[in-house]
């Protein structure tokens, strides 16, 4: 067949797959917007190929903006002119190839590309300072000299480093201050401090440094430097490359800052001992702009990216003795920790509160478009219900283990007014079935009203033993003698589940810091989703996507965190006999444990 | 809320309450939907049901007619009643209204068919 033909049929039917898939218009009148219906970050494209294609084919043009949205198998390109777009189309169209195996790369036009662009909507951590230019060129050569090293000393698996003063001990993120170093900080460097002093900032003389050296695609994950090995002020030089460092609060702010090669970066207060910092592990940085809006400065992180070169970053630190004496609790090593273990009534109310009940009122409508099927477990159990039972379905979320039954009542309660109206929705068409709002705690039921008792995932968000066990135990009290039920929880043992991602657990073992929270003078910490439970009692992040807003999309702000105590093996079986329970099947299945007890 | 739920709540979680049973209905809005009959369930279901509660709460939102205040013996024999409790038990529901504790006044709403019979901390026991 005729190939150019062949080609525009192909294209047509990526156009047409685009519109009824993502919902993306193609035109047939060229634009300066194209769309590469067949390459995009799924596929593994990324802006040098595209660069290289328009170098390869000898285009002489400004080049495009490039568009890759995060799991799509398709981009977007913006030519600064219809005509440059055209040039670009008419030479790849068909011809290049969207990968290593050849396959040809298709393209359309299209009138509109997606707006990725994520507004930062907060302030610099409080104590964080940028002094750009801070050393000139000269200087910088002159630093790259002195510490740059091409043998593999040290080589820590994402960077290179060095130490002066004391060794950095990474195990325990502190320093020995028995073992004081032979190379103390060169005398080079006392141009900094006495910069600064100039500058009206006296912060004395440091006796600790830490050299690191990233190649582009190294980053640091997310850390505060340990608090009670080092003083208040920390500096950091950046050498040879820009890049974008990352400042992350536990009250969920997020702050991407742009890291300029030979600035001086001074971290105090805040900055210091109350945010965490790190840098992603990619070769480009994302275009951080600062713009005017309603006369507010705010912060853009642009969809268009920038290289990284190699960086090196010298940060030195005030080494001292002691407790820290910082009055920020939540991620200080000397701040006394309360036990979620066991907790007051009122505290784990309060937690309660906070991080289950309005966080399941808050995700309730995209909480029930990613629960829409019931586990096959539960539909086993409720399948074998005799016909004429009563059954309860407690914390029965938006009525998912509600079946289509009309020879037993179904009775689903549940504290989320949200989840409740969609579990009313959902057993609109099954006529025995009823829907009412309680508290597994005070469950309004009748005693000995139920023949079966279905409870699941629900009892991992009471937040002490006692409540646990009083959620058992309204069960046992609302069932007939001779009823039994199913209760099921998350297990903290997640390893014969599809939970974890492997490349996620990789990256977890890694990480140094974690981040915790603090609720009500409890410190929490807060689970990465899709690795293994390091913890029993934790907060596990729940990111709310809007389809119909992009420019929230991906904004931290609408990460909410849920409370969970994870499970042992036969915790809940231990729970279920307390409460007089006799246990008739325990098993494992998916993540979580779960129990068929009798009552007697 | 459908009666054969009404049958099972009670607030005798609060404070001070007793048996808090039966909660008193009172209806601003009632839907009856047609519902596929089917007798063996009504039979079944029967037993499990506080039958004066039942048949005070029906009155009391008008759709006791024709229901005994003390149930027959041999009640599953009898066609006409199972189809009258069918009615009440699964065709009527309150969609709007409230119930009330009979031991402390306390009130809880149902709106679009739910009742809410949520507490706070500081009521229970």
């Amino acid at each position: 067949m005729d190939e150019e033909k062949k080609t525009e049929r192909k294209r047509k039917r990526f156009a047409a797959r685009l519109k009824s898939s993502k919902g993306i218009t193609c035109s047939e009148v060229p634009g300066p917007n194209i769309v590469l219906c067949n390459a995009g970050q799924a596929t593994g494209l990324d802006k040098d190929a595209v660069f290289d294609l328009i170098k390869e084919h000898g285009l002489n043009i400004p080049l495009p903006k490039f568009i890759a949205e995060k799991g799509e198998s398709h981009s977007f390109l913006v030519f600064d002119s219809t005509e440059n777009a055209q040039l670009f189309y008419n030479i790849c169209n068909g011809k290049a190839k969207a990968d290593e195996n050849g396959t040809p790369l298709y393209l359309n036009f299209v009138e509109e590309v997606p707006n990725t662009e994520i507004i930062c909507p907060h302030e610099n951590p409080k104590g964080l300072l940028f002094l750009n230019d801070f050393i000139s060129e000269e200087e910088e050569k002159q630093f790259i000299k002195l510490f740059d090293w091409n043998s593999d000393s040290n080589n820590l698996k994402n960077r290179q480093v060095r130490h002066f003063g004391y060794e950095f001990r990474y195990g325990s993120n502190d320093v020995d201050l028995n073992n004081p170093l032979i190379e103390k900080i060169p005398e080079e460097c006392d141009v900094l401090w006495k910069r600064l002093k100039e500058q009206g900032l006296d912060v004395g003389v440091p006796d600790q440094l830490t050299v690191n050296k990233y190649s582009p695609g190294q980053g640091i994950p997310s850390h505060v430097d340990k608090h009670s090995p080092f003083g208040d002020t920390i500096l950091s030089v950046s050498l040879g490359s820009n890049v974008v460092m990352d400042w992350k609060h536990h009250s969920g702010k997020y702050v991407p800052t742009i890291v300029q090669a030979r600035s001086l970066l001074v971290m105090q207060d805040e900055a210091r001992y109350d945010w965490q910092h790190g840098i992603q592990p990619r070769n480009w940085d994302p275009v951080i702009e600062n713009r005017v809006e309603n006369s507010r400065n705010i912060k853009v992180i642009t969809s268009d990216t920038v290289p990284r070169d190699t960086r090196i970053s010298l940060t030195f630190r005030w080494t001292r003795r002691g407790p820290c004496e910082c009055k920020y609790k939540t991620l200080c090593d000397s701040a006394e920790k309360v036990s979620a273990d066991n907790l007051e009534d009122a505290l784990a109310s309060n937690l309660e509160e906070l991080h289950v009940h309005q966080v399941y009122e808050q995700i309730a409508g995209h909480f029930s478009t990613t629960r829409h099927k019931p586990w096959p477990k539960v539909v086993q159990f409720m399948e074998r219900v005799s016909p004429g039972s009563v059954v309860m379905d407690l914390g029965c979320g938006n009525g998912k283990n509600i079946l289509k039954r009309d020879d037993i009542v179904q009775i689903a309660g549940e504290r989320s007014s949200g989840l409740l109206a969609e579990c009313k929705e959902h057993i609109r068409d099954i006529s025995r079935a009823d829907c009412v709002r309680l508290d597994l705690l005070n469950a309004t039921l009748k005693d000995e009203a139920a023949d079966i008792v279905i409870c699941i995932a629900v009892i991992h968000h009471f937040s002490s033993r006692a409540r646990r066990l009083q959620s058992i135990s309204t069960i046992y009290r609302l069932l007939r003698k001779g009823g039994s039920a199913l209760i099921t929880v998350w297990a903290k043992d997640q390893t014969k589940s599809n939970y974890l991602c492997k490349s996620k657990q990789d990256q977890q073992n890694e990480n140094l810091a974690e981040t915790q929270v603090t609720v009500g003078g409890v410190n929490l910490p807060v689970h990465e989703n899709r690795t293994q439970f390091k913890h029993q009692d934790l907060l596990v992040p729940w990111k709310l996507r809007k389809v119909s807003d992009k420019k929230l999309a991906n904004s931290p702000d609408n990460t909410l965190l849920r409370y969970y105590h994870v499970f042992e093996e036969n915790e809940l079986d231990e729970l279920c006999k307390e409460a007089n329970f006799t246990i008739e099947d325990s098993f494992y299945e998916e993540g979580n444990w779960c129990v068929v007890c009798k009552k007697k | 809320m459908k009666l054969i739920t009404h049958n099972m709540l009670t607030s005798k979680c609060l404070k001070g309450v007793m048996t808090g049973y039966p909660l008193a209905i009172n209806a601003t809005d009632i839907k009856v939907t047609e519902v596929d009959f089917n007798p063996e369930f009504i039979t079944r279901v029967i037993p499990k049901l506080d039958w004066e509660v039942l048949w005070a709460a029906a009155n009391s939102i008008g759709h006791g007619e024709g229901l005994p205040k003390t149930l027959e013996p041999k009640f599953e024999e009898n066609e006409d009643l199972l189809k009258k409790v069918h009615k009440v038990l699964l065709e009527v529901e309150v969609e709007e209204g409230n119930l009330t504790c009979p031991e402390s006044g306390r009130q809880f709403p149902i709106s679009k068919g739910i009742p809410n019979m949520l507490l706070t901390e500081a009521e229970v026991q």
